[in-house]
C-alpha cells in the first residue's frame, strides 16, 4: 500500500495538529480564516488547555501549531507553551507580531523546540496593510527584525497567497532572505471572513500557473503547509504528503474545545467532538464519526473520469464546501478549469456560512472596513455587549 | 558482501538514532521526527523500526539488521533505507 | 528530546521524496521524508 494510502485512512493519532488558543485578537484582517477578533466566554482554562498537552504528550503528537486569533493575548500562553514544550510536544506559534518584543525574541533564539511564524499578506506596507489594517506590516517588520538581531534564524515568514500579492513574490523571498526568516506561501481559502472576500481575492486562473511555476523554480526552501496540491495538475507535485489531512493526519481544536477537522473548516459539518467530553481529545480523535466516515475511502464523484484526480485528488474539502460545491466534484480552482465551471450553475447565495462569527463588532483602529453584510446572527446575546471579549488585550 | 551502498554509510559501523528524533511505532513501521531539521520521516516496514531500535546496542548496523530478521538478500533494500536515514541526520556515527 | 543546548540547524531545504516516487521502484523504498510543514491543514 503507498504511504498516502495508508495517512488517507487516518492514524491512531494526528501527526500534528493546529490549536486555536482564543479567538481574541488586536487585529481584524479582512480574509481571517477563524473569523477572530473577540474572546469567546466559553475558552478553555490554563488547567483545561494542559489536560490537553498531557494528552497530545500521550498520544506523541509530535508538534502542535499554536495560532487563534492572536494567541500571545492569552495571559498564560508562555505558561503552556513552556508545559508543552517540557512534555516533548513541539510548538510553533503563528503570530501577528504584536508582542514579538526584543526579549521575546531572545527567549525565541535560544529555544530548539519553540517556533514562530510571522503572519504577513504584502511585501510592501500598502499591499500588507490593505488585508490586515494599518500598522500591521510595521508591527510584522518590528517583529522579524527583533527576531533577527536576537539571533532567530529560520522563523517563519507565512503568507496567504491573494490576487494583490502574487506578484510580489520575489520580493517577499528577499525579504525573508535578508532577515533570516523562511518564507511559507499558502492558499487563500473561502474560510472564515475569507468567505466575504474569496471573489475579490483568489488568484485568478493565470496566477495560479504563475505561483506554481515560481514555486517549481524558486521555491527549494520555500515551505507551503501542502497548500497546492490541487495545483498537482499542472505537472509534477510540489513537496508535501500532497492528499488532504484533515481528520486524518491533522485536525484543529478551537478555543472553546471543539475539534474540526481542520482550521479552514469552522463549521457544524466538520466538527468532530468537544475535548471537555468524557474521552477528551483522544476520544473524539479515535472515536468521532465524522473522522471516521473522513478515513474512508472518498468518492472521486464528477472528478473520477478525469485523468488529473490522481495528482489532484480533487483539491480542498473546505474551498468546495464554502463555495457551495459537492465535495464529491472539483476544486473551485481547479486547474483545468472544471471548477469555475460548477461554480458558474452553483447557488453561491445558499453556500455554507462559517460558524461562530467572533469578529470585531466595530472597526479596530486602522482595521479593514468589517464586512456586516451577510453575517449571520450572533449566538449569544453577550456577543453584543461592547465588553465582550476585553480584559486580556493587548 | 551488499552491493554497493550510497556514499558515507558504512553497513560496519555502529549508528544511533540522533538524540533530538523521536520515534513513534505505527502499524506500516514507523514516524521519526528531528526536532533540529522538522523532517518527518516515515519507516514503512515495522523491520525498519527494529533495526533502528536495536542500532545504538548491535556493533554494527549489520548486526542490527541481522538482529531484526533481515535477510542477506534484503540487507542492500535496508542499508539503503538506513542510508538515507543518516544523509538526513535521522541517524549518527555512534 | 534532549536537554543538551544544540546549535541552530537550518532546516532542510531538500524536496519531500513522498511526493516523487517513481512506481517501478516505489515498492523499494523504505523510508520517504517530508517537512513537518508539508501536512495541509495545519497553519
Amino acid at each position: 500500500m503507498r504511504l498516502v494510502d495508508q495517512f488517507e485512512r487516518g492514524l491512531d493519532a494526528p501527526i500534528c495538529l493546529t490549536w486555536e488558543l482564543t479567538y481574541a485578537c488586536n487585529l481584524a484582517c479582512a480574509h481571517c480564516l477563524s473569523s477572530s477578533g473577540r474572546r469567546d466566554p466559553r475558552e478553555l482554562s490554563t488547567v483545561e488547555a494542559k489536560a490537553v498537552v498531557d494528552e497530545l504528550a500521550r498520544m506523541q503528537v509530535f508538534y502542535v501549531n499554536i495560532g487563534g486569533g492572536e494567541p500571545t493575548v492569552r495571559p498564560d500562553f508562555w505558561e503552556l507553551v513552556d508545559y508543552a514544550t517540557a512534555h516533548r510536544v513541539g510548538v510553533k506559534f503563528s503570530t501577528n507580531g504584536v508582542r514579538i518584543t526584543p526579549e521575546v525574541a531572545a527567549r525565541l533564539a535560544a529555544s530548539d523546540y519553540v517556533d514562530v511564524q510571522i503572519s504577513l499578506d504584502g511585501a510592501t506596507a500598502e499591499v500588507n496593510d490593505a488585508v490586515r489594517g494599518v500598522g500591521s506590516y510595521a508591527t510584522a517588520l518590528r517583529a522579524m527584525d527583533n527576531l533577527h538581531t536576537a539571533g532567530m534564524r529560520g522563523f517563519k515568514i507565512s503568507v496567504v497567497c491573494t490576487r494583490h500579492n502574487v506578484d510580489q513574490l520575489d520580493a517577499f523571498k528577499a525579504l525573508a532572505d535578508r532577515l533570516g526568516g523562511q518564507l511559507r506561501l499558502t492558499r487563500l481559502r473561502p474560510s472564515g471572513r475569507g468567505a466575504d472576500v474569496w471573489d475579490e481575492l483568489h488568484l485568478l486562473p493565470g496566477q495560479q500557473r504563475q505561483l506554481y511555476d515560481w514555486l517549481v523554480e524558486h521555491g527549494e526552501g520555500v515551505l507551503t503547509g501542502d497548500s497546492f496540491f490541487h495545483l498537482a495538475a499542472y505537472g509534477s507535485a510540489l513537496p508535501g504528503l500532497n492528499l488532504c489531512g484533515a481528520g486524518r493526519v491533522v485536525c484543529l481544536i478551537d478555543p472553546v474545545g471543539d475539534v474540526y477537522a481542520c482550521p479552514f473548516a469552522i463549521h457544524e459539518s466538520f466538527l468532530a467532538g468537544n475535548v471537555r467530553s468524557p474521552g477528551g481529545f483522544g476520544g473524539v480523535w479515535r472515536t468521532s464519526e465524522l473522522f471516521r466516515s473522513l478515513r474512508e475511502p472518498q468518492s472521486a464523484g464528477a472528478c473520477g473520469s478525469c485523468g488529473a484526480y490522481d495528482a489532484c485528488r480533487g483539491g480542498c474539502m473546505a474551498a468546495k464546501f464554502f463555495t457551495g460545491l459537492p465535495l464529491d466534484g472539483p476544486d473551485p480552482e481547479c486547474v483545468i478549469g472544471h471548477g469555475a465551471t460548477a461554480l458558474s450553475t452553483v447557488d453561491r447565495h445558499g453556500a455554507p456560512r462559517p460558524a461562530g462569527d467572533h469578529s470585531h463588532t466595530s472597526g479596530v483602529r486602522g482595521g479593514p472596513v468589517p464586512v456586516t453584510i451577510g453575517r449571520h446572527p450572533p449566538e449569544h446575546a453577550c456577543d453584543e455587549s461592547p465588553l465582550a471579549g476585553i480584559g486580556a488585550g493587548p | 558482501m551488499p552491493a554497493a551502498e550510497p556514499t558515507g554509510f558504512d553497513l560496519e559501523r555502529r549508528y544511533a538514532l540522533h538524540p533530538q528524533v523521536a520515534v513513534r511505532p505505527e502499524p506500516f513501521g514507523a514516524l521519526l521526527y528531528h526536532f533540529g531539521t522538522r523532517r518527518l520521516s516515515f519507516l514503512k516496514d515495522p523491520r525498519l523500526l527494529e533495526v533502528v531500535r536495536r542500532l545504538a546496542d548491535a556493533p554494527t548496523a549489520h548486526a542490527a539488521c541481522t538482529a531484526a530478521g533481515v535477510s542477506e538478500a534484503e540487507l542492500d533494500r535496508f542499508a539503503r533505507a538506513l542510508a538515507t536515514l543518516a544523509e538526513t541526520d535521522m541517524l549518527e556515527v555512534a | 528530546m534532549t536537554d543538551e543546548p544544540t546549535p541552530a540547524v537550518e532546516p532542510a531545504d531538500t524536496a519531500g521524496t513522498v511526493t516523487d516516487p517513481a512506481p517501478a521502484v516505489e515498492d523499494d523504498l523504505l523510508v520517504e521524508d517530508v517537512s513537518i510543514d508539508g501536512m495541509c491543514g495545519v497553519y
